[in-house]
């Protein structure tokens, strides 16, 4: 059985089992949803090692007919940049079960339907990278808006019901935009060979298309991704969005659902659109760069240590765009690698913060102190994960930066030069909190908060870990990507640009 | 270039230190410190083996080099873990670990009432790891590494007792305002790769002999950028003040000896880059030359002994600078009074320590006074390094400031003046704030409470002091005995021929011990021989109060950066939720408002829905006939 | 001249003939079977002419002639899709009406007058109704097969003369009802004399009145034009009017507020499905050689229908007038399939058409059940915390919310795609913007009816969910299924139609 369905079948297993448990049976209910998830991650390190990094095809193809007569089918296969981002979900969905352990309680409704919209999402998160299908993938990009409408709206807090309205009616707009760019290209195919919604004949298509119907279609795409991902000016349902969720929930949706914008950005917007891709560089660079400034002051004015963690995502999403469309091999794989290493030092920060705040009962910034000094596993946790949140160099989140800075320089010298303010800007957003909130001294109501417990020590060990080891030592996920985004930029027909001086080495 | 197997030792031992120190947590509170002084001292081991090795191999096979693995590489942009000790490298290992190890036992007993002594010692190893690998690395990405490290390991240690707001700030001051120089580290890296396609040291050494002078003048500022921040350099030098909220230790191990000494070892490493750019040597020269001044006016002001260092320290290191400034004249004099320094600031900053633990943490030197009686040892080591910083011969200080002002002159013209009458200034200060440090602490009446009770130091405080000490009276002989320090390094700097002197070296001497003699004839005047109150007096010069207040730095960095930032942020803040979200607000209501205006057409009235299919019949009519026609 | 005796194809009409039986059979129960034996033989005997005339259906579908009835049925595969949804859907609202609980008990008595009391006392029953919707069907199924225009108004006027006395049937809020009935008819009947008028110029035109005569003489050319245009304008009036396009669609809201729901279900279902259907076979057949005349307009038509049905829609407090301006909008979003003018154009019309009409019925279905002491609660702010109390029949409806706002895994989305992008092929941008574009704004009112569900909670005001008769059950059921079905797996039902749907002439 192919591998990727596979891996998107579990999870719906899972599902089923939980329907059949009780609802009262709550550490069952669990139970299984964290063996489902551990399940599902295991299969995906199978596939990561049985993956052949040096072809840059899809690999784990599997193709079936699904509306024949519209041209669609079930068709899913992974290559260097799908792989890692979805090894990146499925190693998250566990910890994320697992440190959320309680975050349920207190929804509208029971804990069993948490763990089942928790699962029916991993297997659209699955779906959506591995997707080679348009019709497909956007079938999912949009289906997973509803099981996380309703994890936030259930299970958030303050104004849950608000953030979900809006995070939904955000998403679905680009949505829309996107379905009339997918009809465009469906009509386009159809009128150049048959109907077709299999990405490898898409890209192309663009030799068929006027620059202006190119322009268009991109931007349909481009706009939606631009939301989901969310580049400034969009972004404003992201902040409200992962304030309201349980932490668990943010993580996936900041971790993973934003990380399905940026890659589209590649996969579609590049690969389907080259000459649009081109011809809109400069704006999206621009829309970048200010979003990492933007996203990174708002960051730092930030009262609530949930909202702080949004808006320094919104400046993160914005260095790797800027490294996508900077199209360079440097820029390429670090955004990629960006990606996934933003994924857990996000999650570090986010599960962290939700605990810190669960205990204290609020999520404001100034409600913490001298936390150092009562909960110093708790407080080095949120410490190192806010080091690489600010890329400190031996941490993750540094060797995808700089690549993407790096690589944005040698072509978009400015541009490059403004987001490298942002590390300075990164310092303070991180180093603001740490020390309102871990150092100083202890203020009231906080003496006696407890420290992790096992469970959670468990559960932030690996991200830990990741982070640190993928800081020494990225090459495995670079020799994966690195083939995958040389694929890309060689079918839009760019080459890095050479040394202006010396005889470069 | 050798290849060796074992360089990494030298960083691998220090950071086992500090992970196995925090991961074990309370666990290793009872054996922790000794744990990590062992590390540190066995690095230090491994740096003589390493030197022994170097001694043995003929010049041109000093340097080594250790390939860990591939860490960085895609596309062109190909970076190893790689270390590099060469002749440059070793000095700083050996003054990294050596006096590390002697600050890890000074801490000892130091840090002995401290419930975190263990979380202190971790960091330090931490610190010294980051500092070896800054020292070890062989590109500039390596360099960065270790770079941020010593940033990150200074911030936790300036605010090790970060339950005191102040410190806290002062520990997030110190690391944003090294995060601006990081910065232009990192401009640095990324013109060179896209100029020169390297970023490893022997890559850019070898493109640049083919560049052109306007990429490296280019990475050359970026490196004095970098070099200022870590270096408290002028204009990044205000956060070195606030930095002495760290315990003692850490001010003499990381503010005094090594890790600000980073940006002198960037821009000496990057010789052959500020070689062929001009423009980038003369400004590092001005930096140089300004923070010097800066430095020991800043020092002539301060009561709080450890600010009064930390001042001096800033302004010491001004003159190396200065020297690394001055081209390959320069870079090994620039070395060599950075190790003498080290030895001597090293020294004081852990006097200076004895005396607050001998005086409950009193800092205030207007309250010490006549200490020498009951604390001799803390005195004769101070002392010894109080010659040797002023640069009385024979004692080290003395070889090396000579020898920077000297070249300075020789820079020849109006240049070579200006720069050797600064330095000559400059040292008349330092003679004038650091005898006043001397008199104030140890030599005039004593102006504390009788509940005080000065006494001097356990052994384990004063053994690395006197060590210390013996390097401020020997190290400047030995170094220049045969020049032997510059010809060491000359394969790394390259040779310095003969050249001719603005000024005969004996009148320069001369020269330099006369504007010594002047400064400290004035403090003796102002302060031995007159009477000091305890309290510092307000009506002083306009000049006093100036120097008092840092030379306005805070409150200029205040009014440039600070306010207006704040100020920015505060206005985003505002205009995310009012202008941008306001807009997709607005699209909302603009929609329900729609809505419910032409609900209005729903009067209920059959009649006025007749009306309305009448005038649609009418439209539908008109519509299609005008397309007809 | 000799008579000719009528040549009658009775297996072709025979569907028509056994729907119109049961008809008179009901009008006879009503006249002679005891009022006790009324009800059930009165259900059983609507039912088992529905499913005949089905069945009948399904025997003759391969079947294909334009004299059915003497050249003025066209009997097609076109015609024997939409003859079965609408016995479809018909079965579906039957099961709706057989719930009398909507009804008043007698119909002629005075609102509020003695007569009505001891109606209601005596638990009298407006079993009459069956025998109106029978009729109204028959109705349906012969517009659109109707292949001239006499035929055609006929069938127009036997489906509505019914159902403008159905609609005045409700038991609560009977003014309110005759109201709507009353509007209904004079509307209808004002809309009716605009359609007579139409066939007076066509055949002024054109000098026939069948369709393909019409269509001889716009291809040749030879007629006054003016007549044309006119004709084609009063013609679209009168069927515009029956599917609610603006600016004819003013009686639909009142209409389905006022009348019984379970009737409102039906209308706005099948009613939609005939009038499309003689829509589709008008411009299909007659008109498509004289596009250029008529399309520019009908665009303007349809963007209009979709963005005013959408916008006001925001603005409805009341479930049954949300649900009436949604199929207003609806409407538009079908007239892009008239546009289109092409086989995919009809064949996505006829899915639309089907799958809309399911989850319709459905739908209203739902809103039968929500009640309080007096009857149906409309009003939506009582609709909040329905989740609560009904998770089944909460999630059912909302599930039906996103098929008309069409979210992909359901039919509405299929249909949706179908339609736009047959538009679009067919070169009408406008179209394709203007869908989506309202489909945003329409996603905001379905989403705010599922937050005003799930995430607001009860308000105590007696608001309950009455525990669905059996046969209520069923309909929900199956139009619940069938619209999950067609999300997932539409590839029969597409593939069927597009074997079947052709037109003859």
């Amino acid at each position: 059985m192919n591998a990727l369905t596979t891996m998107m079948l579990l999870p719906i297993l899972g599902t089923l089992l939980l329907a059949v448990i009780p609802n009262d049976q709550v550490l069952r209910i669990k139970q299984a949803a964290l063996a489902t998830t551990l399940l599902v991650a295991a299969s995906g390190v199978l596939a990561w090692f049985n993956f052949n990094a040096a072809d840059t095809s899809f690999q784990f193809v599997q193709s079936v007919e699904w509306i024949p007569s519209f041209g669609i089918n079930y068709a899913v296969g992974v290559d260097g940049l799908s792989l890692v981002l979805i090894l990146m979900s499925v190693l998250l969905a566990p910890i994320v079960v697992l440190a959320g352990w309680n975050e349920s309680e207190g929804g509208r409704w029971s804990t069993k339907v948490f763990y089942m919209l928790i699962l029916v999402l991993e297997t659209m998160m699955i779906g959506v990278f591995a997707a080679t299908d348009v019709f497909l993938f956007y079938v999912i990009f949009e289906a997973m808006l509803i099981p996380v409408y309703f994890l936030i709206g259930g299970y958030g807090s303050g104004d849950r019901a608000a953030a979900a309205v809006k995070f939904l009616l955000y998403s679905l707009f680009g949505g829309l935009l996107m379905l009339a760019s997918i009809i465009g290209l469906y009509v386009i195919s159809g009128a150049n060979g048959g109907h077709t919604f299999d990405i490898n004949k898409l890209s192309e298509l663009h030799n068929y298309m006027s620059s202006t119907t190119q322009n268009l279609l991109f931007l349909g795409f481009f706009i939606a991704f631009a939301i989901k991902a969310p580049l400034w000016p969009l972004h404003t349902w992201l902040p409200d969005a992962a304030s309201s969720a349980t932490p668990g929930t943010s993580v996936l949706l900041l971790g993973v659902l934003d990380k399905v914008g940026t890659f589209g950005m590649i996969r579609f917007c590049l690969t389907l659109f080259p000459d649009a891709s081109k011809t809109f560089t400069p704006i999206i660079i621009t829309l970048a760069v200010i979003s990492i400034i933007y996203g990174a002051f708002l960051a730092i004015g930030a009262t609530d240590i949930k909202r702080l963690i949004a808006y320094t995502s919104i400046s993160h999403f914005g260095f790797i765009t800027m490294g996508i469309f900077a199209m360079t091999t440097q820029g390429h794989s670090g955004a990629t690698l960006y990606m996934f290493n933003h994924g857990f030092s996000t999650a570090a920060l986010f599960i962290v913060a939700g605990w810190m705040a669960a205990r204290r009962g609020s999520s404001t910034i100034a409600d913490f102190g001298g936390l150092q000094r009562v909960t110093p596993v708790m407080a080095w946790s949120f410490f190192i994960a806010g080091m690489s949140s600010l890329a400190l160099p031996g941490l993750s989140s540094f060797v995808s930066e700089f690549l993407v800075l790096v690589g944005t320089f040698t072509r978009y010298p400015v541009a490059a030069i403004i987001a490298t303010f942002g590390i300075v800007l990164a310092a303070l957003y991180i180093l603001i909190p740490v020390q309102k909130a871990l150092h100083g001294p202890t203020t009231p109501g906080n003496e006696n908060l407890p420290d992790l417990n096992f469970r959670e020590k468990i559960a932030i060990a690996p991200v830990m870990a990741i982070i640190i080891a993928l800081g020494f030592y990225p090459a495995p996920l670079l020799n994966v990507i690195n083939p995958a985004s040389a694929h890309v930029l060689e079918v839009q027909g760019f080459t890095d640009p050479t040394p202006s001086e010396g005889a470069g080495k | 270039m050798t290849t060796s197997t074992s360089l990494a030792y030298l960083i691998a031992l220090p950071l086992a230190g500090a992970v196995i120190l925090l991961l074990a947590g309370r666990r290793a509170d009872k054996w922790g410190h000794l744990f990590a002084t062992a590390l540190c001292a066995s690095s230090f081991g491994v740096g003589l083996y390493q030197l022994s090795q170097m001694m043995a191999a003929a010049p041109e096979e000093r340097a080594f080099s250790q390939k860990l693995f591939s860490w960085i590489s895609v596309g062109t942009f190909n970076v190893d873990a790689g270390l590099l000790l060469d002749q440059l490298s070793i000095c700083f290992v050996l003054l990294i670990t050596g006096v590390g190890t002697l600050i890890h036992i000074y801490s000892i007993s130091y840090m002995s009432h401290d419930p975190d002594r263990r979380r202190f010692f971790a960091y330090l190893n931490l610190f010294i790891a980051a500092m070896l690998l800054l020292v070890l690395g062989d590109s500039y990405l390596n360099l960065y590494v270790g770079w941020e490290g010593v940033g990150l390991a200074s911030y936790l240690l300036i605010g090790f007792w970060n339950q005191k707001p102040a410190y806290a700030t002062a520990s997030k001051k110190a690391f944003v305002m090294n995060r601006i120089g990081d910065m232009g580290l990192s401009f640095a890296i990324m013109i060179a790769f896209a100029t020169l396609g390297t970023v490893s040291f022997s890559g850019v050494k070898e493109a640049s002999e083919s560049a052109s002078t306007a990429a490296l003048t280019g990475i050359g500022i970026m490196l004095l950028v970098a070099a200022a921040g870590k270096s408290a350099q002028f204009p990044l030098q205000a956060w070195l003040g606030d930095a002495m909220a760290g315990p003692t230790p850490v001010s003499a191990l990381i503010h005094a000896a090594t890790m600000v000494t980073a940006g002198v070892y960037l821009i000496t490493r990057s010789n052959f880059i500020f070689d062929a750019a001009p423009t980038a040597q003369l400004l590092v020269v001005i930096v140089g030359a300004v923070t010097l001044i800066f430095g020991a006016l800043v020092g002539t002001a301060k009561d709080d002994i450890k600010k009064a260092l930390a001042a001096s320290t800033m302004s010491q290191i001004g003159y190396m600078i200065l020297a690394a400034g001055l081209g390959p004249a320069g870079y090994a004099f620039a070395i060599m009074h950075l190790l003498t320094h080290g030895f001597f600031k090293a020294g004081m900053f852990l006097g200076a320590g004895s005396v607050m633990h001998g005086m409950n943490d009193q800092v205030n030197m207007r309250r010490y006074g006549a200490l020498r009686k009951f604390m001799p040892i803390t005195f004769a080591t101070f002392g010894l390094g109080y010659l040797a910083i002023i640069g009385v011969p024979p004692f080290a200080g003395f070889y090396s400031k000579d020898a920077i002002i000297e070249t300075a002159f020789n820079a020849g013209g109006i240049k070579g003046i200006l720069l050797g009458s600064t330095a000559l200034l400059g040292a008349a200060i330092t003679a004038f704030y650091m005898t006043r440090v001397m008199v104030l602490t140890f030599t005039s009446p004593k102006r504390w409470e009788e509940d005080q009770h000065p006494h001097e130091s356990p052994i384990l405080m004063w053994l690395p002091m006197a060590v210390l000490a013996v390097g401020s009276v020997t190290t400047g002989y030995l170094f220049t005995r045969g020049d032997g320090l510059v010809h060491w390094l000359e394969p790394v700097f390259g040779e310095y021929g003969e050249h001719e002197e603005f000024l005969p070296a004996i009148v320069v001497s001369g020269l330099a011990i006369t504007a010594v003699v002047i400064g400290v004839a004035i403090a003796l005047v102002k302060y031995q021989f007159s009477e000091v109150d305890a309290k510092a007096p307000e009506n002083v010069t306009e000049f006093t109060l100036i120097a008092r207040k840092d030379l306005f730095q805070d409150s200029l960095n205040e009014a440039l950066f600070m306010r207006p930032g704040q100020a920015l942020t505060r206005l985003l803040v505002k205009g995310d939720h009012s202008v941008v979200d306001g807009a997709v607000r607005l699209v909302g209501r603009t929609a329900l408002s729609a809505g419910s205006e032409l609900r209005k057409t729903q009067t209920g009235f059959a009649r006025s829905y007749a009306a309305l299919i009448l005038i649609g019949a009418v439209a539908l009519i008109a519509a299609i006939w005008v397309v007809t026609q | 001249m000799e008579f000719i005796a009528p040549s009658l194809n009775y297996a072709q009409l025979a569907p028509i003939l056994i729907v119109l039986a049961g008809a008179l059979a009901g009008v006879l129960i009503e006249a002679f079977a005891p009022r006790a034996s009324r009800y059930s033989s009165q259900l059983f005997v609507a039912l088992f002419s529905l499913v005949a005339s089905f069945a009948a259906l399904v025997r003759v579908r391969t079947q294909t002639s334009v004299d059915a009835a003497m050249g003025s049925v066209a009997f097609d595969g076109v015609g024997v899709l939409l003859q079965g949804s609408i016995l479809i859907i018909a079965v579906l609202s039957i099961f709706l009406i057989a719930d009398q609980e909507s009804f008043t008990a007698l119909a002629a008595s005075v609102p509020g007058s003695e007569e009505e009391r001891d109606a209601v006392q005596s638990d009298l029953r407006v079993t009459e109704v069956f025998p109106l919707t029978l009729f109204a069907v028959a109705g349906m199924l012969l517009f659109p097969v109707a292949s001239d225009l006499i035929t055609l108004f006929v069938a127009l006027e036997v489906l509505s003369l019914p159902l403008y006395l159905m609609a005045g049937l409700s038991r609560r809020r009977r003014l309110a009802s005759q109201e709507a009935a009353l509007k209904y008819f004079l509307l209808g009947a004002f809309s009716s004399a605009f359609f007579l008028l139409g066939i007076a110029y066509l055949f002024g035109y054109s000098g026939s009145i069948t369709l393909a005569g019409i269509q001889a003489s716009v291809i040749g050319g030879a007629g006054n034009d003016v007549f044309l245009l006119l004709g084609i304008a009063f013609i679209s009036i009168g069927l515009l009017f029956k599917v609610g396009a603006v600016p004819f669609h003013a009686w639909s809201p009142d209409v389905y507020q006022g009348a019984p729901t379970a009737i409102t279900g039906f209308m706005a279902a099948a009613t939609k499905v005939a009038a499309f259907g003689a829509i589709l076979r008008i411009f299909y057949v007659s008109f498509a050689n004289a596009e250029w005349q008529w399309k520019p307009a009908m665009v303007v038509i349809a963007i209009i229908t979709m963005v005013f049905g959408s916008v006001v829609a925001i603005a409805q407090r009341d479930v049954k007038r949300m649900l009436a301006y949604s199929s207003i909008a609806h409407a538009g979003f079908l007239l892009a399939g008239v546009i289109a003018l092409s086989k995919t154009g009809l064949e996505a019309s006829i899915f639309y058409l089907f799958a809309y009409g399911v989850a319709t019925v459905g739908a209203f279905g739902i809103v039968t059940l929500v009640r309080d002491a007096s009857g149906e609660v409309g009003d939506l702010n009582r609709w909040s915390g329905l989740g609560k109390r009904a998770p089944l029949l909460a999630s059912a409806f909302a599930f039906f919310l996103l098929a008309f706002a069409g979210i992909p895994l359901t039919s509405g989305f299929i249909g949706k795609f179908s339609i736009f992008s047959a538009a679009y092929e067919s070169g009408s941008t406008s179209i394709l913007i203007a869908g989506v574009l309202s489909s945003a704004v329409a996603a905001f009112f379905y989403i705010r009816v599922i937050v005003l569900m799930f995430f607001k909670d009860p308000i105590e005001d007696g608001t309950s969910v009455v525990i669905p008769s059996a046969l209520t059950t069923i309909t929900i059921t199956v139009s619940s299924v069938l619209t999950l079905i067609l999300g997932i797996y539409p590839a029969p039902l597409i593939d069927f139609i597009a074997t079947t749907a052709t037109f003859i002439r």
